[in-house]
């Protein structure tokens, strides 16, 4: 990984393999996804480098690594065309996770720790309509990854998609490379809440965080929407008051278990009701 | 059925009291809340410490005169105005006529700080006008500065005199016309070095991260996490409302924080932004109104071709 990349959300509780990586650059793409599934191959698990190019292409490009290279002619890793995969231009969400749970599954059977996938999707998520879809496939996936030995890295062309784009997809991920995406809503335990948020909401990315509530489809338990937010460094009236009233569309409390003390502060300045403001465990 | 000097009035009767000796300030005070008690009103006095002994023992040991905590009232005009609201509505809704209240502002208030104590003076006929209200705002004019005495003035409708008087103010100022003066800005002496920070333009997550960055342990926690938000708001509001450039400006002190966020714009239309939460659904008064709560002071200024707002975290009562 270059020693200047910051990721944001690595080195907490959402490090659990679900990366999002948009470039500029294809080569320096090309060289992270060849790291990512080499450190898939040093822990023991079956990886696939998904793409649009030719698999011979595809295949010479793993060869520079050498423990690739060896993987290659073993088996254990693969070029998969992106069309074998992703089976259409507009994804199904929920067919999409039960292809990877099954290759999962499979890969855990033929005595791989896990499968590890890098997936250059931008061909899918080039209109809005798509990148709805994918987006919440992200999410739907990201809830397997984080109690399966599924782990994924996300490409998206930011030269083709545009910041706007890449943010719509990057908030979805626990982790990701992409500064514009100041909040990241994402899978927890199940035991923590319906997901976690991240990173930092304000004015400039409501709509984005309408967005991202809208398509991850949380589902409140006992009337409460719990966001686990003890990653959350900044929260703003706006965001309280929108997530307060997604949740309330729902027909629930929504509960914010977070450590920093402003959002309490700010629900109780503001008389907000429907939202509570817990201390994160 | 009102009484007293309030007698037939609708609405705020607003009084300010400049007394010169304690006995000045019970000639008034006592009178004024034995008058109350003696109608059955709701009776509330919010001094410091040093006038609230002085009261108590002018008053008979049993009189139902409610003495709230001043210091804690007026901590910030936004966080009194919130307060007082609440009482009064809570007094108005157990069937209170009229409710009587004599209160002071601390004394480190009439200092640096003492611009939006000026504000809050005047913004209240306006904000507590919907109550019964009688108060007296009680001033010690051997402490209060010549400007704040003629600000008191010019926001206090009535004067109540040792003498049993209660006569009009010759310079009293509608509110909506005082507020939307510009008022001179007393610069913070940090002001007169090179700021630690200086950005144009910044996201508001830009300034938030300056804030963080300039922290150097003396402050609390919360005050610190309150100024970032004070921050954020004020900087969302300069770009969404305020015309370009943005420039955000940082000093560090030892005792405080303080930053200013300026742009090219002229300010809140609404006179009375900050002081209460955004009325009329005016652009940008929520994350005033904030702002007023969050922070040890908040100074609005409007230049010829700028409008900037000045927070301060920590210790606001510099001294020059």
């Amino acid at each position: 990984m270059s020693a200047t990349t910051v990721i944001s959300g690595s080195g907490n509780a959402a490090s659990y393999g679900h990366l999002c990586w948009s470039y500029d650059d294809p080569v320096d793409f090309d060289r992270r996804a060849r790291e990512f599934l080499a450190e898939g191959i040093a822990a023991g698990e079956r990886v696939w480098f998904v793409s649009t190019e030719q698999p011979r292409n595809a295949t010479e490009k793993m060869r520079k690594v050498t423990s690739l290279a060896t993987a290659l002619d073993r088996g254990t890793a693969r070029a998969v065309p992106l069309a074998s995969t992703y089976g259409g231009d507009t994804v199904d969400p929920a067919a999409q996770v039960a292809v990877y749970e099954a290759a999962t599954e499979r890969a855990l059977a033929t005595g791989h720790s896990g499968l590890r996938v890098v997936a250059d999707a931008t061909s899918l998520v080039r209109t809005p309509a798509r990148r709805a879809a994918f987006a919440r496939y992200e999410h739907l996936i990201d809830r397997y990854m984080r109690v399966r030995p599924l782990s994924a890295m996300c490409g998206y062309d930011r030269r083709e998609l545009g910041d706007e784009a890449v943010a719509e997809l990057a908030c979805m991920h626990p982790e990701n490379n992409a500064d514009q995406a100041l909040f990241r809503l994402h899978a927890c335990d199940p035991d923590e809440g319906a997901a976690a948020l991240a990173g930092e909401l304000d004015k400039f990315n409501l709509e984005l965080f309408s967005r991202a509530l809208d398509r991850a489809d949380l589902r409140p338990v006992d009337g409460e929407l719990v966001l686990s937010a003890a990653d959350l460094r900044f929260i703003d009236h706006h965001c309280l008051t929108r997530l307060r009233d997604h949740a309330h569309r729902l027909g629930a409390t929504a509960v914010l278990r977070t450590s920093r003390s402003t959002a309490a502060r700010l629900v109780e300045l503001l008389a907000l009701s429907g939202i509570r403001v817990e201390a994160a465990r | 059925m009102r009484t007293g000097a309030a007698a037939g009035h609708e609405g705020y009767y607003h009084e300010a009291v400049c007394y010169r000796s304690d006995a000045e300030l019970l000639a008034v005070a006592v009178p004024f809340l034995l008058g109350g008690v003696a109608a059955g009103e709701p009776t509330v006095v919010s001094f410091g410490a040093r006038n609230e002994a002085l009261v108590r023992a002018a008053l008979p040991a049993d009189a139902p005169v409610t003495f709230l905590t001043g210091g804690d009232m007026y901590a910030r005009p936004a966080v009194a105005i919130k307060a007082y609201r609440q009482l009064l509505a809570e007094h108005v809704a157990d069937g209170a006529r009229q409710i009587r209240i004599i209160g002071e502002v601390p004394r480190v208030a009439l200092g640096p700080t003492w611009d939006w104590w000026a504000r809050y003076e005047s913004a209240i006929n306006q904000v507590y006008d919907e109550f019964p209200l009688w108060s007296m705002c009680a001033y010690d004019t051997r402490i209060t500065p010549a400007p704040v005495l003629s600000d008191i003035m010019r926001t206090h409708p009535q004067v109540a005199t040792a003498d049993g008087r209660h006569v009009p103010s010759d310079t009293y100022t509608d509110p909506t016309a005082y507020l939307t003066e510009t008022r001179t800005l007393p610069p913070d002496p940090l002001q007169w070095t090179e700021p630690v920070i200086e950005l144009t333009d910044p996201t508001p997550a830009q300034a938030r991260h300056a804030v963080y960055g300039a922290d150097r342990g003396g402050l609390s926690i919360d005050d610190v996490e309150d100024l970032v938000v004070a921050v954020s708001e004020t900087v969302t509001n300069a770009l969404r409302y305020g015309r370009p450039p943005v420039r955000l400006r940082l000093w560090a002190g030892e005792d405080r924080i303080t930053v200013t966020v300026t742009d090219g714009g002229t300010g809140p239309k609404d006179p009375f932004a900050g002081l209460v939460p955004a009325s009329n659904g005016s652009s940008g008064g929520l994350g005033l109104w904030i702002t007023y709560q969050s922070c040890g002071h908040v100074a609005l200024h409007r230049g010829p071709d700028s409008f900037t707002v000045r927070l301060t975290a920590g210790n606001p009562h510099f001294t020059v």
